[in-house]
């Protein structure tokens, strides 16, 4: 079990060493085929973790400590080297200063016999998600780089496949120590994926994703300093014993919190993640669905059940739904579209904070499903944003425009991602429609007023953005003349349908997933299992139910009928022209882009700040 | 209330709705000191229509007006069938979306401004449906819309604020003065339903019907299992929406979403929380 566990972080970076050392155009077949591989023996490697006992207790060898703390070392001085060579004064001020805590928490470090690593179900959970939407953006990647640069495809396809690896290892440490230092690793690797097309733009945004997520370092390091110094604590486990306990000391956790909200890029610090979209697009779908961003979630899960109904659970409950909204909001202003992706994304790690820090079975489930689909959505939306990119040179809302009289299969795929955030049936609807009913259950405490009020508008406003972009692609001039599927490159088709279909599958046999996948990783993260039963299609939740027909009404009304739509070609009536009270112009439709919102945008941001700061010296316990 | 009464009255939803949009050009009118149209105008018109030529952009685009229709009425069976009363929410924005997507799949200026408008009445009244179920929720203990018309408790004794609340926003649900800035006839010639004519024109036209009759039962709701409060509830909010669109002029979408985030949503937040804190 040991060995399956050391695989999962091994066989990626052993693949990407075999991507790295085959450099050049001639073998790019058998770099996409060493990256192929990398689906099944990760999902394999998954499966029997899956599959076996859990949870898994691995004691590290000691030369691995030693080798994590030479590691934490070498990777602040290259921070620090990165950010003289650059002449940036935060990444080398925040560099340095990482390096003294650092320094400190080794001296007072105390000694303790609880092992290194713990893999539960939770962690298995990420791995799942890692090494299915995770494998598919690599192997996605190989066709992008094709068509962008064949020299450096080698290059950017290894860093992938190393971060899977780094994000594996990075959900199963139980020592904080070494969750600090892959923590940071997984900003090394944003900063090379940003700053990848070496640009002026790339460098600057990349500096800024380090500096950045080296606050979230630092919280953690704070973290464990005072974790230390009040309990003597180094590892997640021994927090979780505390959980029960009427009075605790909250600044460790409140610090570790912090750290999560800056690496769930939480208004303030969400411009690192919208820089990110200067790279190639894989490492958006990478950054924003698998890996990287999917820390902050995971991080709140593992603290939920002890911070849930403290002072700090409420303040993250009303920051991250703040968060939720708006986000939402500023997506509404923006014309490009992978921004609109991101901020969207922004919106929905909120949330996932929102429902994780509620703490409740039901919520943790909420939060659950919201991971697992806004994981898949988002690579399939990101995937399909690089094909509107490379193959119809369209970056933003206005290119898009009346898109589906050239590309119906993308479109469609498009637009069944962004319903499937949205609309009835879809897993993600389902977890917020449990979260709120969850939420409803405590509605004398002002935090979960909030939270539902957060949710509901939340909830419309990111529909109203979503349906703004369909109606864009879905403009027609006038009927199909001769109905034709645009040609995707097969490797493009063989990363996106399979995200597809499992939305669509996942979404309409939710109440088995919910309880044979999810509801099992709800009772590791919290001891018990939500109290949810699936009877037949029908998911019955304490309060409610969801039928089985309204599930399948709803799809056949939203994918069967607009796909037959295509088809349909009414006769006996007579087409004519636009109504134009009779002006005969040439017209020319735009999109609007809600420019009140900008004049809010300061006030949101501040806002943000306030309640961040808030979280930190409230919640945190610094008073 | 059992599927076939559910089933029964959903496929009559048209007829009942139509009869309703009737009674309401002639309350109108006489709030007007005019006389106003027979009882069976709305029916009158939908036999003529079904005669007309029909007249369409494209294909998609007609076809999203009758999905439109079918969208509705399925979305009344789920809030009728007594299920969960916030799925029945969302099936309603369900529905919208065909329209919105319809209004927005021609090249029409006032088709694609209605459609976006359209949204944003969406924006405006959805939270609040949200909010008003969850507060029907810590009333009544149920989310089940059988479970509320079943319950022993009135919701409206326990949620004044919350009624008049949803009670200002039915004209945004409905789109009617002042908040019919989505159809706007004077201005944009009745945003997304511009373009359809003939049989396709009477899809949108009773669909709306049907979303009279989605409207009004949650109104009933407010009732709880009190059923002739309900009944004097549902002719009360009559009354009082036709008055007020007789008396208003239509705002702009930004007043109109303001008015609701700002006044209405507040309003319902206040009830909710002096309601909770009451029985913890």
């Amino acid at each position: 079990m040991e060995k399956i566990v050391y695989s999962l972080f091994l066989v990626p970076w052993v693949l990407a060493l075999a991507v790295f050392l085959l450099p050049g155009a001639r073998f790019h077949r058998l770099r996409q085929l060493i990256t192929f591989l990398s689906l099944p023996a990760l999902s394999f490697l998954t499966y029997l973790i899956w599959n076996g006992h859990l949870p898994l207790q691995i004691e590290a060898p000691r030369w691995l400590k030693l080798a994590f703390t030479v590691y934490d070392y070498g990777l602040l001085f290259y921070f620090l080297y990165q950010g003289i060579k650059f002449r940036d004064f935060l990444v080398t001020v925040l560099a340095l200063f990482q390096l003294f805590l650092l320094t400190w928490v080794l001296l007072i470090i105390p000694e303790s016999s609880v092992p290194d690593f713990y893999v539960d179900r939770l962690s298995a959970f990420m791995f799942l998600i890692v090494s299915t939407v995770g494998t598919l953006i690599c192997i996605y990647a190989t066709k992008y780089m094709e068509q962008e640069n064949l020299e450096r495809e080698n290059r950017f396809v290894a860093i992938l496949l190393w971060f899977l690896g780094v994000m594996n290892l990075a959900v199963s440490v139980n020592n904080i120590e070494w969750f600090f230092a892959l923590f940071e690793t997984t900003t090394l690797a944003s900063y090379i994926l940003i700053r990848f097309r070496w640009d002026e733009v790339s460098v600057k945004n990349a500096l800024r994703a380090l500096w950045m997520n080296q606050i979230g370092g630092i919280a953690i390091l704070l973290g464990l300093l005072f974790g230390i110094k009040y309990y003597g604590f180094t590892h997640f486990t021994q927090f979780l014993s505390l959980s029960g306990k009427p009075t605790i000391v909250m600044i460790p956790l409140g610090f570790l919190a912090v750290s999560a909200l800056v690496k769930g890029a939480q208004m303030p610090f969400h411009r690192w993640l919208l820089g990110a979209m200067v790279a190639p697009t894989p490492v958006s779908a990478i950054l924003h669905s698998a890996t990287m961003v999917k820390i902050a979630p995971y991080l709140i899960l593992r603290l939920s059940p002890v911070i849930k109904g403290t002072l700090l659970a409420k303040l993250l409950i009303i920051t991250t739904g703040f968060v939720f909204v708006g986000a939402g909001l500023l997506a509404l202003t923006q014309e490009n579209f992978k921004k609109i992706l991101a901020y969207s994304t922004i919106s929905l790690l909120g949330l996932m904070m929102l429902t994780a820090s509620m703490g409740s079975s039901m919520a943790i489930l909420a939060s659950l499903t919201l991971i697992l689909f806004h994981a898949v959505v988002k690579a399939l939306l990101f995937m399909e944003a690089g094909v509107m990119e490379k193959l119809f040179k369209a970056k933003y809302i206005e290119d898009i425009r009346r898109l589906v009289e050239r590309a119906p299969i993308t479109v469609a795929f498009t637009s069944i991602g962004f319903m499937s955030m949205t609309i009835v049936p879809y897993g993600i609807f389902v977890s917020k429609w449990m979260a709120i009913e969850e939420a409803s259950n405590f509605l004398s405490h002002g935090a979960y007023v909030g939270s539902i009020i957060f949710m509901a508008t939340g909830g419309v406003i990111l529909a109203l953005l979503y349906f703004k972009v369909i109606g864009v692609m879905t403009r027609k001039r006038g009927e199909f003349f001769r109905f034709q599927l645009e040609k995707v490159p097969f490797v493009y088709l063989f990363s996106t349908v399979p995200l597809v279909l499992f939305v669509i599958v996942g979404s309409i046999f939710i109440a088995k997933l919910l309880c044979l996948s999810v509801n099992p990783v709800v009772e590791a993260v919290i001891g018990t299992p939500a109290p949810i039963i699936a009877k037949g299609l029908t998911l019955i939740t304490p309060v409610s139910e969801l039928y089985g027909w309204q599930i399948i009404g709803a799809f056949v009304l939203l994918l069967i009928v607009p796909i037959l739509a295509y088809f349909v070609h009414f006769t006996g009536t007579d087409r004519v022209y636009e109504y134009t009270c009779g002006e005969k112009l040439e017209l020319n439709i735009g999109t609007y882009n809600f420019f009140c919102i900008q004049a809010v945008e300061p006030f949101v941001e501040t806002a943000a700040v306030a309640l961040f700061i808030l979280t930190l010296v409230l919640g945190g316990g610094l008073v | 209330m059992s599927y076939w009464t559910a089933f029964i009255l959903t496929l009559f939803s048209p007829v009942i709705g139509g009869f309703i949009y009737g009674l309401e050009r002639i309350v109108r009118a006489r709030m007007q000191g005019r006389v106003g149209p027979p009882l069976l105008q709305p029916f009158y018109d939908f036999f003529k229509l079904m005669d007309k030529r029909s007249i369409i952009i494209h294909s998609f685009h007609a076809f999203m007006g009758i999905m439109y229709l079918i969208g509705t009425w399925f979305a009344l069976f789920v809030l009728l069938s007594g299920g969960d009363l916030l799925i029945a929410i969302f099936f309603h924005v369900l529905s919208l979306a065909f329209l919105v997507v319809g209004g927005f799949s021609v090249r029409s200026p006032y088709s694609v401004i209605g459609a976006m408008r359209e949204l944003l009445h969406m924006v405006a009244y959805e939270p609040l449906y949200v909010l008003s179920a969850a507060a029907l929720y810590l009333v009544t203990g149920t989310f089940q819309v059988s479970g509320i018309l079943h319950s022993k408790h009135v919701p409206l004794i326990y949620l004044p604020l919350f009624f008049t609340a949803v009670l200002f926003s039915l004209p945004a649900i409905l789109k009617k003065s002042p908040f019919d800035t989505a159809e706007a006839h004077q201005e944009i010639i009745g945003g997304p339903e511009i373009e359809y004519s003939g049989k396709f024109y009477e899809a949108v036209y009773t669909a709306k019907w049907i979303e009279y009759v989605y409207a009004f039962f949650f109104i009933f709701l407010f009732a709880g299992g009190n059923h002739i409060l309900g009944a004097l509830l549902i002719i009360f909010a009559f009354f009082f929406f036709n008055l007020l669109d007789n008396v208003t002029a239509r705002v702009n979408f930004r007043q109109m979403v303001a008015f609701h985030w700002y006044i209405l949503i507040p309003l319902a937040v206040i009830n909710l929380m002096l309601i909770a804190l009451w029985r913890s």
